[in-house]
């Protein structure tokens, strides 16, 4: 910890932060464009200069500097005296936002960005009402530089994140920039078009309404976003987001700032992968068929339906013919709960993890980075859960089996009962796990999106996606992290979790920290999360 | 006045300068020799000594500059400077056309001193004729073992290579320089580190002007002492003066800094005076980023301290245009605004906008669509791009306010006349026509 006083007032800050970060962290409000934390510091948007006390060059007498210095650039150094509150540095401040929208289209009604633009919300604050330019603008092109992202190099302030984030972090270097003065553009190569698996973040980057995501274009304002933070469902590394969205429609995901694990980034295929949550085709209410009978029963009946129908089960044939096959997409306290009632109906039952689903290899981002220099990795498990439901397992005792095995074994007869967990946002059964759902006298399948499963099952309930479920996922390197739910189940289903704890014998809400607090008795390792802060606060 | 005994110059003129056999027949390649018998600290000082400031602008001394290098650094790199783009300035070249042996001994002897095994010279992409003779010469050291591996028999290797700009005067400046050198976009580098700590491919690098390096060998040979008896001791040694314009003598002269802009354009041995009867309005007395200087100022002396007390950014390149009387001061104004609009590199907010802005404004007035508060704009835009000490991260944005300011300020009736003298309404509608 470093002492440094910034506008006389004594702060301590973090060793080895900027005066910038420091002044932040501090609670200061300084204007700031090109300055990332996760980036290199290039010090060209001017706008966080400030006044530093120097030693004099002759007479070593320490006095305030009469140049302004880039706070972003200058190291927080024990006993540094700086200064924001003076003319000088308010008066730079406003100029530059005047120069900031000489040549912007002041767009704003039809912007995306509208609403979290640092250019109005420094405008607002640092800047001056009225430009004095009064000859015609500069007019940069509207570029569409990849699949998923347009320019608008109009808008751009030139703070060369975006440029800086393709050659540091995704180290795929698409971007660059073209041309000299105020006709200086960001820009692609021809025929290389910014497409990496990490280019969504560009558009997060981007302090102003230059980079734009065509997923999200002229969808919503931002304003009316409310914002439900979460968990990654996409891989195994389980990346901390935050889930926009506004009448139960999830409008985009963008990442939260989570120094375990993502830092500020996510990738596309976790940014882009909430689409199945709104597919028309989702189960949405419970079923129960009796041979060729199917009705729909009540939520209240279902408890019931399921203990009666298991109790019989086992009564008939014995406890040790049950098995539960707990999905890798389902939350700790959701699976805790399952085994619970199994285990409660079937002290002898197994319980087993269901598939998980792997695709390509882990990518490392830049490649071929090493150490440190990694800045983000997309991991080849497509699962949020599986050290979770293996953690459980195995805290649970008792049998306990590999996919393969339960696979093996059902195949061979052993099992006549089963609950089967899915979940997955991908079609999961594959050609040998079909041939098993014909195989049990109850079968009970609980999944979003109809399958073998569903449609052979005595009892289906329609599980959640994410978004709608409360709980906790444990992610690749061992930390269980909590997501809450931001919109509600489609109508006529119920959030897993809920239902869960009605099937286990309790009564009232769920609540993820309730069932963690009863967790802890029998699963102590996942009775703990790790809910990344937003402190210490840090740069936009 | 005792005419001044050309140094830089003295073999301009001379049948086959270039070649390394009328150099050394005149003199040449001696200092080197004498120089690697000292040490490099010895020469150091002696540069030091005879206080040899930058020739490229700034004039900053070379031998402070020299002494920053870390101690214990491991590799060195010497760049020379030759991205001569300040416009009217054409010193550099001159020495590179006339006399690039001359260069090439400097360059040895101050790689000599700061231990650089390795030199970069840095040509602007425009120089191709200068390339082709710089290189030559090169061969010709080459084949001579004055460069390459144990040069004069001593220890000393050194290898050098020509680089050629891409044409940006942003690469002038020395980290703008170093980044265009090391393949990437000529974008000013912030400071600290400095170039001397971590420069170029990030080893210690020493950047000096062409001419500064030409100085070097006759300080060597001549003793600091001599260097010092030429001129002012604040601005001590021979310098190129460039004069272009309408006078009866325009190029490059070689003298003391104790002559005065006056003397510049009027000496039979420099400008020659004036031609066609015309008259001096204005002049840049060092480079355009310089200022301006108008008819009453001719007595400002040439040297790095004086340009101060008129209001001038410094000496500069010492090469002033000269600019008539019937010459219309909006048409300076555009002109240099328009050089600074283009040429801003792009990175800092305050040149990248200011500058255009300002172009866009003398544009507009000398379409005779002025309007008074123009005037008030472009002196304000000028101080809020900051004016030493700068807000961006190199000094082009002050080279870029000061013509424009010091024309304003010392010009403002002229202006004010025109624009008053445009017919009434017509800025306003040229303003709509023109949005």
């Amino acid at each position: 910890m470093a002492k440094i006083i910034i506008d006389s007032q004594e702060i301590e800050c973090r060793d080895g932060v900027t005066a910038l970060q420091a002044a932040i962290e501090a609670g200061w409000d300084v204007p700031h464009y090109c300055y990332h934390p996760g980036l290199s510091v290039v010090a060209s948007c001017r706008l966080c200069l400030m006044e530093m006390k120097m030693p004099h060059p002759q007479t070593k007498e320490m006095g305030w500097a009469p140049k302004l210095l880039p706070s972003c650039q200058t190291p927080a150094r024990e006993g540094m005296e700086i200064r924001f509150n003076t003319e000088k540095v308010k008066k730079n401040q406003e100029n530059c936002m005047e120069f900031f929208l000489l040549n912007h289209p002041l767009d704003c009604p039809v912007c995306d960005q509208a609403g979290e633009c640092h250019l109005q919300d420094y405008s607002y604050k640092f800047g001056k009402a009225e430009s004095r330019m009064v000859d015609q603008k500069l007019k940069n092109p509207k570029k569409d530089i990849g699949p998923r992202t347009l320019l608008y190099s109009d808008r751009c302030v030139m703070c060369t994140r975006c440029v800086r984030f393709t050659q540091e972090v995704s180290g795929t270097h698409e971007l660059s920039i073209v041309n000299r003065g105020s006709r200086v553009e960001i820009d692609v190569f021809p025929g290389l078009p910014l497409d990496n698996p990490l280019q969504g973040n560009v558009v997060d980057i981007c302090p102003v309404g230059c980079l734009l995501d065509k997923d999200f274009l002229f969808q919503r304002r931002v304003w009316e976003l409310k914002r439900g933070e979460s968990v990654c469902p996409g891989c195994a590394r389980g990346c901390s987001i935050s889930i926009d969205h506004v009448d139960e429609k999830v409008y985009r995901l963008k990442p939260r700032f989570n120094p375990k694990v993502n830092d500020w980034w996510m990738c596309d295929e976790g940014r882009f992968g909430y689409e199945y949550i709104h597919d028309k085709k989702r189960i949405s209410s419970p079923l129960v068929r009796r041979g060729l009978e199917q009705t729909t029963p009540n939520w209240e009946d279902v408890p019931a339906v399921l203990r009666y129908r298991f109790e019989q089960f086992v009564k008939a044939q014995g406890g040790a013919k049950v098995v539960a096959v707990l999905s890798p997409f389902m939350a700790n306290e959701e699976a805790w709960l399952l085994a619970k009632f199994i285990r409660d109906v079937a002290p002898e039952a197994s319980l087993a993890i269901g598939p998980v689903p792997y695709e390509g290899d882990d990518q490392i981002f830049p490649a071929k980075a090493s150490g440190d220099g990694i800045k983000f990795t997309i991991l080849k498990e497509k699962a949020p859960n599986r050290k979770g439901i293996e953690s459980l397992l195995e805290s649970l005792g008792g049998s306990t089996l590999t996919c393969e095995q339960f696979v093996e074994k059902a195949g061979a007869g052993e099992f006549m009962a089963a609950w089967v967990v899915g979940g997955y946002p991908k079609p999961w059964v594959d050609k040998d796990t079909a041939k098993l759902a014909g195989k049990f006298d109850l079968l009970v399948a609980q999944d979003i999106f109809e399958n073998e499963f569903t449609t052979k099952a005595d009892i289906v309930l329609p599980a959640c996606a994410w978004a709608e479920r409360e709980g906790s996922f444990t992610n690749a390197d061992g930390l269980s992290q909590p997501f809450h739910w931001a919109i509600v189940p489609p109508d006529g289903a119920r959030r897993d979790g809920q239902y869960l704890f009605e099937i286990a014998g309790e009564t009232g809400l769920f609540s993820a920290a309730r069932v963690r607090e009863m967790m802890a008795a029998s699963v102590p390792n996942l009775s703990q999360v790790y809910e990344s802060q937003r402190k210490p606060a840090h740069a936009h | 006045m005792a005419a001044f005994e050309p140094v830089l110059l003295r073999n301009r003129g001379v049948e086959g300068s270039t070649t390394l056999k009328v150099y050394e027949s005149r003199g040449g390649y001696q200092a080197v020799r004498k120089a690697l018998k000292q040490t490099p600290d010895e020469i150091v000082a002696e540069v030091k000594k005879a206080n040899l400031r930058g020739r490229g602008g700034a004039g900053f001394p070379a031998g402070v500059k020299w002494g920053f290098l870390p101690k214990d650094r491991k590799k060195t790199l010497l760049c020379v400077n030759g991205d001569e783009s300040e416009p009217p300035t054409f010193c550099n070249r001159v020495l590179m056309e006339h006399d690039p042996h001359q260069l090439i001994e400097g360059t040895i002897i101050a790689a000599y001193a700061v231990q650089a095994q390795t030199v970069y010279i840095y040509l602007r992409g425009e120089f191709h004729e200068q390339f082709h003779i710089v290189q030559k010469a090169v061969d010709q050291a080459y084949a001579a073992g004055y460069l390459g591996k144990k040069i004069f028999g001593s220890d000393f290797s050194i290898e050098m290579y020509l680089h050629r700009g891409a044409g940006a005067y942003v690469c002038g400046e020395e980290t703008g320089l170093i980044e265009s050198l090391e393949g990437k976009r000529g974008w000013p580098r912030i400071k600290p580190p400095f170039p001397a700590i971590e420069g170029a491919f990030r080893l210690p690098t020493v950047v000096n002007n062409v001419e500064t390096l030409s100085c070097v060998p006759h300080i060597i040979e001549r003793g600091a002492d001599w260097f010092t008896g030429i001129g002012p001791a604040h601005s001590a040694g021979p310098k190129l003066f460039c004069i272009s314009g309408p006078v009866k003598r325009p190029g490059c002269y070689e003298g003391a800094m104790d002559i005065t802009v006056r003397e510049l354009i009027e000496r039979e041995d420099m400008g020659g005076g004036m031609i066609d009867g015309k008259h001096v309005k204005a002049v840049f007395p060092g480079g355009c980023s310089m200022g301006i200087l108008s008819a009453d100022e001719l007595d400002m002396k040439l040297d790095f301290d004086d340009p101060r007390n008129f209001g001038l950014l410094g000496l500069g390149t010492a090469a002033a245009v000269v600019i008539p009387h019937d010459m219309d001061m909006r048409v300076v104004l555009r002109n240099m605004a328009r050089f600074y609009g283009t040429e801003s590199c792009g990175q800092c907010t305050q040149c990248r906008e200011g500058t255009a802005w300002m172009h866009k404004i003398a544009t507009r007035i000398a379409a005779d669509a002025g309007r008074p508060e123009d005037l008030d704009v472009l002196l304000e835009t000028a101080r809020n791009m900051g004016m030493m000490p700068g807000l961006s991260i190199c000094g082009l944005p002050d080279g870029a306010t000061f013509p424009i300011e010091t024309t304003v300020k010392k010009f403002r009736s002229e202006l004010e006349e025109y624009i008053l003298a445009q017919p009434k309404g017509r800025a306003e509608y040229l303003l709509r026509v023109l949005n």
